[in-house]
């Protein structure tokens, strides 16, 4: 029944990356498989799996939260809040279940808790106006579509979806446990996501294909 | 444009972002690997839900037999071969959604808000299929007796879950407290059953079922004002 469970997680997986092949699929079983057992070192005292776990996983942890449209010296706080939360709960992973889910599940509770902290902050100021006038205008100058942009006028759960689904490269079951939702319903949330993403990026006027990226 | 285009692009733009500082990291891991302990598991999600589901029925029968068993003394068998096994199914998903709110990345048996929609409609069902005197004498004064006793019962059971899972943790503190609020509450429900003599039906309709909505309600405010204490 589990080695069933496992199938389906890594079907799941390759429904929605098609590009992946089945060599790339058994890496990333490989690779899950791999997290599962520094996790298990890790809560057992092995300070080498920790220090393994974080080089691993920060990267794209650390992804997660920039393409989330914080700043990269807010980033780099979530990152590290997430690891010292991680540290305190890491009693609540279970071993042989998938990392990823509970990982993300962690972080994005982290993201939530920055985002209240940032809004009561905001509004105290009584700057809410300037901050969301300050969102970037969907296309630049030159014509050309700008992704990040488009990411960001996607609604949040949207947009959280797709980074863990195509940046993080999780599977939809594995996304519907960190998002604590069904797999329908991530399945939905990507779907209206690409859709958005698709007119916005055929909109982009005489240079569409060449996509504008900004720097950290 | 193909949905691989689009995954390209994405790929690209999570290509672009910077990846975290080495000096980061390092302090990361020196923090987190400094005094490592082993980290004892929390039991099985069965047994901890056992826990919750043995909780639930023994705060229940004390409270019944604190304020006395008249109501099931009372019900007839197939009242009673109704009533309490629906109770204990829902008792049983709130156990096991409780446990599963409070270990991150967890497959949830079913959502708290359905739970708690369900929780009221099959209840409101199983009395209106069992009973059928309509009578409202002395329906509020006798309703918020029962409403008060309910509520009241749901807090020791409350306090006692909380002891089963306060190793836990929530990703979502106000849906993790609407879930425990309404298993403290279905403590109370059937507490109420076996001990309230008072089977017309607005009377179990309002203020029996009221314990479970109004009981969640007080687990989801609660959890929130810890969770916004904990923030400042």
């Amino acid at each position: 029944m589990a080695a069933q469970g496992g199938a389906g997680r890594w079907l799941g997986r390759l429904e929605v990356c098609p590009t992946i092949c089945f060599g790339t699929l058994f890496l990333l079983m490989d690779s899950d498989i791999d997290l599962q057992s520094l996790m298990a070192r890790y809560k057992n005292g092995d300070a080498t799996a920790a220090t393994a776990l974080v080089n691993r996983l920060s990267p794209q942890l650390h992804r997660f939260f920039l393409m989330q449209f914080v700043s990269r010296r807010h980033a780099d706080d979530l990152l590290q809040e997430t690891w010292l939360r991680i540290h305190e709960v890491r009693h609540t992973y279970r071993a042989g279940q998938p990392v990823l889910p509970w990982l993300y599940a962690i972080a994005r509770n982290i993201r939530v808790d920055h985002y209240r902290k940032a809004h009561r902050a905001e509004s105290r100021e009584e700057q809410l106006e300037e901050s969301f006038d300050a969102a970037v205008p969907a296309e630049r100058s030159g014509g050309a579509p700008d992704v990040e942009a488009l990411l960001a006028a996607l609604p949040e759960s949207q947009r959280e979806v797709i980074v863990m689904l195509k940046v993080s490269g999780m599977s939809l079951s594995e996304v519907a446990l960190a998002t604590s939702s069904t797999v329908g319903s991530i399945k939905q949330k990507a779907h209206r996501a690409y859709e958005s993403l698709r007119k916005g990026l055929a909109g982009g006027g005489p240079n569409t294909g060449k996509v504008v990226f900004h720097e950290r | 444009m193909k949905d691989r285009e689009i995954d390209d692009i994405l790929q690209q733009v999570a290509g672009a972002q910077p990846e975290p500082d080495s000096v980061l990291l390092e302090g990361i891991s020196s923090a987190i690997g400094s005094n490592l302990q082993p980290a004892g598991s929390l039991p099985p999600s069965w047994m901890l839900a056992l826990g919750l589901f043995l909780i639930c029925g023994t705060v229940a029968l004390a409270g019944g037999l604190f304020f006395g068993l008249y109501g099931v003394r009372k019900m007839t068998a197939a009242e009673v071969g109704l009533i309490f096994p629906v109770l204990g199914i829902l008792i049983w998903f709130a156990a096991a959604l409780c446990v599963a709110e409070a270990i991150p990345g967890s497959r949830r048996p079913v959502t708290p808000w359905l739970l708690g929609v369900s929780g009221c409609v099959g209840l409101a069902t199983v009395f209106g299929w069992l009973f059928h005197d309509y009578g409202t004498a002395r329906f509020v004064s006798q309703g918020v007796k029962c409403l008060t006793a309910g509520l009241g019962l749901a807090l020791p059971a409350a306090v006692a879950m909380w002891l089963v899972l306060r190793r836990g943790f929530s990703v979502n503190p106000g849906v993790a407290g609407f879930a425990k609020g309404t298993l403290a509450g279905l403590a109370g429900v059937t507490m109420l059953e076996l001990h309230c003599v008072n089977f017309e039906v607005p009377h179990l309709l309002v203020w029996h079922i009221a314990v479970l909505p109004i009981s969640g309600a007080i687990g989801m405010w609660v959890a929130t004002i810890v969770k916004s204490r904990g923030q400042r």
